[in-house]
């Protein structure tokens, strides 16, 4: 199930989306650097790592903000169109 | 409308614009029934028209024919036939060393063609020239070469070049000089108008916007022939009304050369970044001028306003 | 709580970052499988194949030119385009991971903004080259592939490469085989449909038709092309009219969409606040194998049937951007003419500046060419026919609020 539970701001939402976009990019570029490549297979890990912990920190913040519902088990997700925050549910 | 048409006499007529005229060893002369014609079409259709001469002497008969009608003659300021240049009303000059000396007449408008860097070396040469005529233009033909670090030098010159117009004007001579009085006396866009009001009739019998045009042979703008008339396609491009950024611009003086536009951002109605700074260039030093000459008691209520731009272009991009 | 951002990725990308984003196309080989009689691309041939080192001059002039106003949009698009782009995919492969890893190594902004993007035929979709690279860049692609419609639709224009003498054979076959494929790969997956004059009575059968496979978006245009013949116009009006009844007697109007139905086409065009350009053309760069720039692909040569390319610089000079100009100042009333400036129908009539200029009499982009004219005045009956009985329908079910919160849309046209 899923339903709406909030909604952030536009420029809220481009954070998430930026740092979205960029976790991605990190991923796929994964796929292409090897260990041969030390000083940016270096570069890469580390801002995977400083990427998660923004992203994890931003969901943080505007839980915190927006005192947002949540289920046990359950999702909370954004349309990056709407900047609607669904909770997403198993039932 | 058409009400000017310039009547190339010769595939060498001398250039008294932006373009070059390539000297060639055979020369085509306008066949005389064209010119007959030519003349007979300025004539129905009411239009003044400016003859373009060569340096090279034309035969005897095209003179009577010429003088057949109301005309301007445009010459080289060197000539095989000095009598020209003494009834010319627009003589050309290529260089500054042909100003040497030169013996200026009050009724005739002179055009000295330029590169920047000959401008920017002999400027002083013009200085001289402004104290002795009614009427002096100034045509830099390497415009396309101007770069945004150029803009102050040229912005100095045109102000010393200002000193002797505020002299001339304080004694009392009303001169004219393009790239800074006519700013300051016009009141609207005041442009060389190619293919809208002005057209060029070439050697070959053939019209074009301007002889630019027929000397880079550019078949898309053979505007039609002597014969069957003049057929302008897109006429609207040359109108003002239909150029982005020249009808938002304010450099009244600019000659928003269509040749130019085609050869810099490949379309007639779109002038390059460097033409309009220049002509923003001039407009600044007119702006300059126009302060001093009503400190002086001159063009009382005349304004020019100060604005922060070069280039309309970036006006418009907003 | 688990965290998940991605929501949806293709909704997201319903026009990705439309007017933000920077349209960077590679014309990575004039080759193509396939000899569709409607394609505009006049000059395809085997020989122009970008090389490695044209590609990656072209990148690192792009990347160099980070803050230049030409480059410094806020997302990328890097589009791939052919003859078909996918028969260049080693050269595609190289010229991705170089963009990514030179975006990440530069700390590029692109970086978290980007997608590569293609349009193909569909034919080598399944191929391990190919399906190797989009598992590889799954999260930054967008692929459209080309199927018409039905079979006979299809097959009509979509013809393999054939001698003069050699019999004809259609292309459905090989590409509706990869539908399934590519829908599973990409759910949203959106078709772009061309119709010229010879496919006008099959337009109902071919949406509906690609409605049943599976796409649920359908980019449909009348080629911009002078190809209309007396009473296209009618027959246009006719099918679409069948169409609006299919889709709205069907209830597919609540998951499908078919761009010839829009409720924002059909109305007057306000000189003031319309004025704008329709056209991209001039905000996007192209670069063809011999490093050439253009300012959309149909300015290059190959595209062109009566003009000469319009380049605006190449790899080693950069760009020229007087060249430009004219694109960047264009609006809607400077080059339309009186008819089209006092049509009463205008919004949603489309131009493309590449035919505008290949059309002109004159070489100018200032020309607006009108062939479309008449089959976008039927368009636009047969739209109002759509909104209409659509609406009434709506409205006695009591269900005109609900479509409307959940009314599927199509991405913004664009040539």
């Amino acid at each position: 199930m899923k339903k709406i539970i909030g909604k952030v701001t536009e420029e809220e939402k481009r954070e998430i989306q930026s740092l979205f976009e960029r976790r991605n990019g990190l991923n796929e570029l994964a796929k292409v650097l090897t260990a041969d490549n030390a000083e940016l297979y270096e570069k890469l890990v580390t801002d995977m790592g400083e990427t998660g912990t923004r992203f994890q920190a931003w969901w943080d913040r505007m839980a915190q903000k927006y005192n947002w519902e949540s289920a046990d088990g359950g999702n909370w997700e954004i349309n990056f169109t709407t900047c609607d925050i669904y909770l997403v549910t198993n039932d | 409308m058409i009400k000017y048409i310039i009547i190339q006499l010769s595939d060498n007529a001398v250039s008294y614009c932006h373009y070059v005229a390539t000297a060639t060893a055979e020369p085509r002369t306008i066949p005389i029934e064209m010119l007959h014609k030519g003349i007979t079409w300025a004539m129905k259709e009411n239009a003044t028209v400016q003859f373009v001469y060569p340096a090279h002497r034309l035969p005897d008969e095209y003179h009577a024919i010429i003088e057949s009608i109301d005309h301007a003659k445009i010459v080289p300021a060197r000539c095989d036939d000095e009598q020209l240049e003494n009834v010319a009303d627009v003589v050309v000059f290529d260089d500054y060393a042909a100003m040497e000396g030169y013996n200026f007449r009050s009724t005739a408008a002179y055009v000295l063609r330029t590169t920047r860097d000959e401008l920017f070396k002999n400027h002083q040469a013009i200085t001289g020239a402004l104290g002795s005529v009614q009427r002096f233009n100034v045509v830099i033909t390497d415009i396309d070469s101007f770069t945004d670090d150029d803009l102050a030098t040229y912005a100095h010159i045109l102000d010393s070049l200002a000193d002797k117009v505020t002299e001339q004007y304080a004694a009392g001579n009303a001169m004219q000089f393009n790239l800074l009085t006519d700013r300051i006396m016009l009141d609207s866009m005041n442009n060389c108008n190619a293919g809208w009001e002005t057209i060029a009739l070439a050697p070959d019998g053939r019209f074009y916007p301007c002889p630019a045009f027929y000397l880079d042979g550019d078949e898309d703008y053979c505007l039609g022939d002597i014969n069957s008339g003049i057929h302008i396609k897109n006429p609207q491009l040359y109108r003002l009304d239909h150029a982005p950024i020249c009808r938002s611009c304010d450099a009244w003086q600019c000659r928003r050369c269509t040749w130019l536009n085609r050869r810099l951002t490949l379309d007639v109605n779109t002038p390059g970044r460097q033409q309009c700074v220049v002509a923003h260039t001039e407009r600044n030093a007119s702006r300059r001028l126009l302060a001093r000459l009503k400190a002086a008691g001159q063009f009382p209520g005349k304004e020019i306003k100060e604005i922060t731009y070069l280039d309309p272009f970036e006006i418009i991009k907003q | 709580m688990e965290l998940l951002d991605n929501l949806n990725i293709k909704e997201t990308d319903r026009g990705w970052q439309t007017g933000i984003a920077k349209s960077i196309t590679f014309i990575v080989t004039k080759d193509c499988q396939l000899a569709c009689k409607y394609c505009y691309l006049v000059g395809k041939n085997e020989k122009e194949r970008m090389s490695w080192e044209t590609a990656k001059a072209a990148i690192d002039y792009i990347l160099d030119h980070e803050r230049d106003e030409v480059f410094n949009t806020e997302s990328v698009i890097f589009d791939f385009i052919g003859g078909e782009p996918f028969l260049e995919i080693e050269l595609i492969d190289r010229i991705c991971d170089y963009l990514k890893v030179e975006m990440f190594r530069r700390g590029h902004h692109w970086f978290n903004s980007y997608r590569f993007s293609f349009s193909t035929n569909g034919i080598n979709y399944d191929s391990q080259q190919v399906q190797r690279f989009i598992k590889k860049n799954i999260e930054h692609l967008s692929i459209g592939i080309t199927i018409d419609g039905t079979r006979r639709k299809h097959d009509l224009n979509r013809v393999w490469k054939h001698h003069a003498g050699e019999a004809e054979r259609g292309s459905y076959d090989d590409v509706v085989r990869n539908i399934p494929l590519w829908l599973a790969q990409f759910p949203n997956g959106s078709t772009k449909v061309t119709i010229s004059s010879a496919d006008i009575p099959y337009i109902c059968e071919s949406v509906l038709h690609l409605y049943s496979l599976g796409i649920k978006e359908v980019n449909i245009n009348c080629v911009f092309e002078d190809v209309w013949h007396e009473g296209d116009d009618v027959l246009l009006e006719q099918q679409l009219t069948q169409l609006a009844d299919a889709i709205i007697d069907g209830g597919y109007y609540s998951e499908y969409v078919c761009s010839f139905f829009s409720e924002n086409i059909g109305k007057p065009l306000d000189p003031v606040n319309d004025n704008q350009n329709w056209c991209g053309a001039g905000r996007m760069l192209s670069i063809d194998a011999a490093g050439n720039f253009y300012p959309c692909t149909r300015f290059a040569q190959y595209s062109l049937r009566s003009k000469r390319a319009w380049f605006i610089g190449n790899v080693r000079d950069g760009i020229d951007k007087n060249r430009l100009r004219p694109f960047l100042t264009l609006d809607r009333l400077t080059q339309s003419p009186q008819q089209c400036i006092d049509c009463e129908v205008a919004s949603g009539c489309a131009w493309c500046q590449g035919e505008n200029y290949d059309a002109a009499d004159t070489p100018t982009v200032f020309q607006r060419a009108t062939a479309i004219c008449k089959m976008h005045k039927a368009r636009v009956r047969a739209n109002n026919y759509y909104w209409n009985k659509l609406f009434r329908k709506l409205e006695l079910e009591g269900t005109r609020s609900e479509y409307e919160e959940n009314k599927p849309t199509v991405k913004s046209e664009t040539c």
